[in-house]
């Protein structure tokens, strides 16, 4: 019952003062008429329409002023028109009984009346809720991530209950109250609030005002949960401070944050599902990598293990070119194998990050000399042309790193262009860096695999070699390791489209490391190139 | 020369590793005898007296780096490390502490023939150098201190030139940043490795055809530079 709770608003209050004012005035309405003609009428006459005084006010008031009106009437009654007059002495016990059907004609009345008010206000209350709960819903159709969806709760009860209103998250809550961050720390600063805020969030009920449960709170603190999980709490203070939720207010937070939490919960479902299939299809693509890399590995081994068996068992059979062929297949397989190895390995430590990066300055031309020489058979066929300024600075890098990262670039263009394809080394020095670029003049990267050149295992599409020698066949790490060298270095690795055709490759080497060192006394000038 | 017959040691664990450099050495005129541990090693250079030494830096009771430095001490046998790639700090220790030369796992057998004959051409030359060097267009007449690329005379600043005839001094050998810093510079500057780059290009600027791609002044990676010799 609404009376039960403990106040009220305001406008409730100045309502019942309005309320007893109606009934005097009521009582007095059907009083004075009687009084005038109190001698044409008998008393029956004057109890029936001090009754329906009464009946009136409690048909539109609820019962306080209703026994208030049937007080008011079996007073008049018996003062001014059960004889003896302006007495309240009755000298008739008949009367007696009149007063008491009187007061419970305004008993039942009221309590009908009540009931019916009763009914027609949870209707109203439930109505309210109802479209709350519905315009809620409406924007968290659109929500797409937790945040979206609490900031719609905290607009929806900030329309509901007068006051400032926070989302308190369950990670929050579970920490030490002393870790607790600003909203939550201001919010929850006294113990009654934290109390109800530990109790709100253990048990899964409303505390503070408006509940029965840790009342001595300012915050009224609903929590987030479903079924199977919880999200915090929705935490608001009633402004002013001495104004107490109604219970009805408090029911439609309980179903905001209900809704709210429903919503979080499929939001984290849909988070839950869409990282379950990532993960599949991550399985997925290391099951096919280690199918991949078992034949990368068992083929050249099959292949050396039959060149040497041929060489001992059918020596005296083979022509000495035959010979010659079978050595030379396992020379080739076994580099390939090595090559693989090594890419591995170099892949292994870039993961791990066990890459130590042990810089030093030096000329670029140094490092790039000493890659040129080891792919010079691959790139025999290749116009290869280099390009460095005379005065390019001094970098500051791990120059067998960087070495592996120029022969990964030089032997891809070596791979994936024909022979005859221009391929060019050249660098220039960019804010603070050094950008090296190896280009070719080559079909280039196709569209769209501008990042994904750089994954691990990436092979250009239409060169896994099935087909053993002719095939380009790399391992597919080759520019995952330069990436990750570069990146040790603080630099930064990409792709570019030549506007001819082909692929530039690019990257970056920022002049920091260790502080040079004073030179020598020398006799000579160093920065004088010859 | 030395002997008609120069002994190798060979000091390697690996059976097969072991086998292919036996097999090679021996099919070209090397007589070898084999050690697996450093301990064996040890008492095999003691006993046998060879006249070069090939030692695999991984043995299972050392380093490796723990027989240089007790052979250096008492003989100037000529010393060639074979390594794996990425163990350039031991190589570099290996060379720092006497050892003449290192070969990288795998090598083909043109580059170890190559090696071991630069290490027993040096060790029979003492210290005197030939008066003229050349290789690849380039040529040096230690004599008359002059420097010539293609017929052509080239000026060397005082430095690049003490740079350049250390390197023809030990030409076909490894020489470690450290070890040039100290004979060029001094024992003060062995860690301004900049310093040495710097003016080895400019001697390749000078020197090759292309200072990108050298023919002569070669950079072994991380560990130092060798000067090619005409082979």
């Amino acid at each position: 019952m609404t009376s039960q709770v403990p106040g009220g608003p305001r406008r409730r209050q100045r309502g019942e003062l309005a309320e007893y004012i109606g009934t005097l005035a009521a009582m007095a309405t059907a009083t004075v008429p009687c009084l005038v003609w109190r001698a044409r009428l008998t008393t029956v006459d004057v109890a029936m329409v001090l009754l329906l005084g009464v009946v009136v006010v409690a048909a539109r008031y609820r019962r306080g002023p209703a026994l208030l009106a049937s007080l008011l009437s079996i007073a008049a009654f018996d003062f001014l028109f059960v004889p003896p007059y302006y007495t309240f002495d009755v000298h008739d016990g008949a009367y007696l009984l009149t007063f008491v059907v009187m007061l419970a004609v305004a008993l039942t009345m009221s309590h009908l009346t009540g009931q019916i008010l009763e009914h027609a206000l949870e209707a109203e209350e439930r109505a309210s809720r109802a479209s709350a709960v519905a315009s809620l819903n409406t924007e968290l159709l659109d929500a797409t991530g937790r945040d979206e969806v609490l900031d719609a709760l905290v607009r929806h009860v900030a329309a509901t209950v007068r006051g400032p209103v926070s989302t308190l998250a369950a990670e929050e809550l579970e920490r030490d109250p002393a870790a607790w961050t600003p909203p939550t720390r201001e919010l929850l600063a006294t113990v009654p609030e934290s109390v109800a805020a530990r109790m709100a969030h253990g048990g899964g009920q409303s505390a503070g005002p408006g509940t029965p449960r840790c009342t001595d709170s300012e915050v009224l603190v609903v929590p987030l949960r479903t079924a199977t999980h919880r999200f915090g709490l929705v935490a608001v203070r009633p402004e002013p401070p001495d104004r107490l939720p109604l219970v009805a207010e408090v029911a439609t937070v309980e179903a905001l944050a209900d809704q709210a939490a429903l919503t979080l919960e499929r939001t984290l479902l849909a988070e839950q599902h869409q990282q379950a299939r990532a993960e599949a299809e991550a399985e997925r693509l290391r099951s096919s990598l280690l199918s991949s890399l078992s034949h990368d590995f068992r083929t050249p081994l099959a292949t050396i293990e039959g060149a040497a068996s041929g060489l001992i068992e059918e020596g005296g059979a083979l022509t000495a070119e035959g010979s010659r062929d079978l050595a030379a297949t396992i020379l080739e397989e076994s580099r390939r194998l090595a090559r693989l190895v090594s890419n591995l390995l170099n892949m292994i430590r870039v993961e791990t990050g066990a890459l130590a990066v042990q810089k030093s300055w030096q000329p670029l031309e140094e490092v790039a000399g000493v890659a040129l020489l080891r792919v010079e058979e691959q790139l025999a066929g290749h116009e290869v042309s280099v390009d460095l300024p005379p005065h390019l600075p001094l970098v500051p890098v791990d120059e067998l790193l960087v070495e592996q990262v120029l022969i990964n670039l030089l032997e891809n263009a070596a791979k994936y262009t024909p022979p005859g394809t221009p391929v060019s080394v050249t660098a220039w020095e960019v804010e603070g860096a050094v950008c090296v670029e190896v280009a070719d003049g080559g079909r280039g990267v196709p569209a769209g695999a501008e990042e994904s050149v750089f994954r691990k295992f990436y092979r250009a599409a239409g060169t896994a070699g099935e087909d053993g020698a002719e095939a380009p066949g790399g391992s597919g790490l080759g520019l995952t390791i330069s990436q990750g060298i570069v990146t040790a270095h603080g630099g930064r690795m990409w792709v570019e489209h030549r506007p001819g055709g082909g692929a530039a490759f690019r990257f970056t080497l920022p002049l920091v490391g260790p502080r040079i060192p004073a030179p020598p006394p020398g006799r000579d000038a160093v920065a004088s190139h010859g | 020369m030395g002997k008609p017959c120069p002994l190798i040691l060979l000091v390697e664990d690996e059976p097969p590793m072991r086998r292919f450099l036996r097999t090679t050495l021996r099919a070209h005129g090397y007589q070898v005898v084999e050690a697996g541990t450093v301990r064996e090693g040890l008492a095999q250079a003691a006993g046998r007296n060879p006249d070069l030494i090939l030692l695999d830096l991984g043995l299972p009771d050392g380093d490796g780096l723990g027989l240089v430095r007790p052979i250096r001490r008492s003989a100037r046998t000529p010393i060639i490390v074979i390594s794996a790639r990425g163990q350039e700090h031991e190589k570099v220790s290996a060379l720092d502490l006497g050892a003449d030369d290192y070969l990288t796992k795998p090598f083909g057998v043109q580059e170890l023939l190559a090696r071991v004959r630069v290490g027993l051409r040096h060790a029979s030359q003492s210290d005197a150098p030939e008066a003229v060097f050349e290789s690849g267009g380039l040529r040096v007449d230690l004599e008359r201190r002059l420097v010539f690329r293609e017929h052509d005379e080239v000026h060397l600043t005082p430095t690049e030139y003490k740079l350049l005839t250390t390197l023809v001094r030990h030409s076909g050998k490894v020489l470690t940043h450290r070890q040039l810093l100290h004979d060029v510079w001094g024992a003060n500057y062995e860690g301004q490795t900049h310093y040495l780059r710097v003016y080895m290009a400019q001697l390749r600027q000078k020197l090759e055809r292309d200072s990108a791609r050298p023919r002569v002044l070669l950079t072994e990676p991380g560990v130092g530079y060798r000067l090619a010799t005409r082979e």
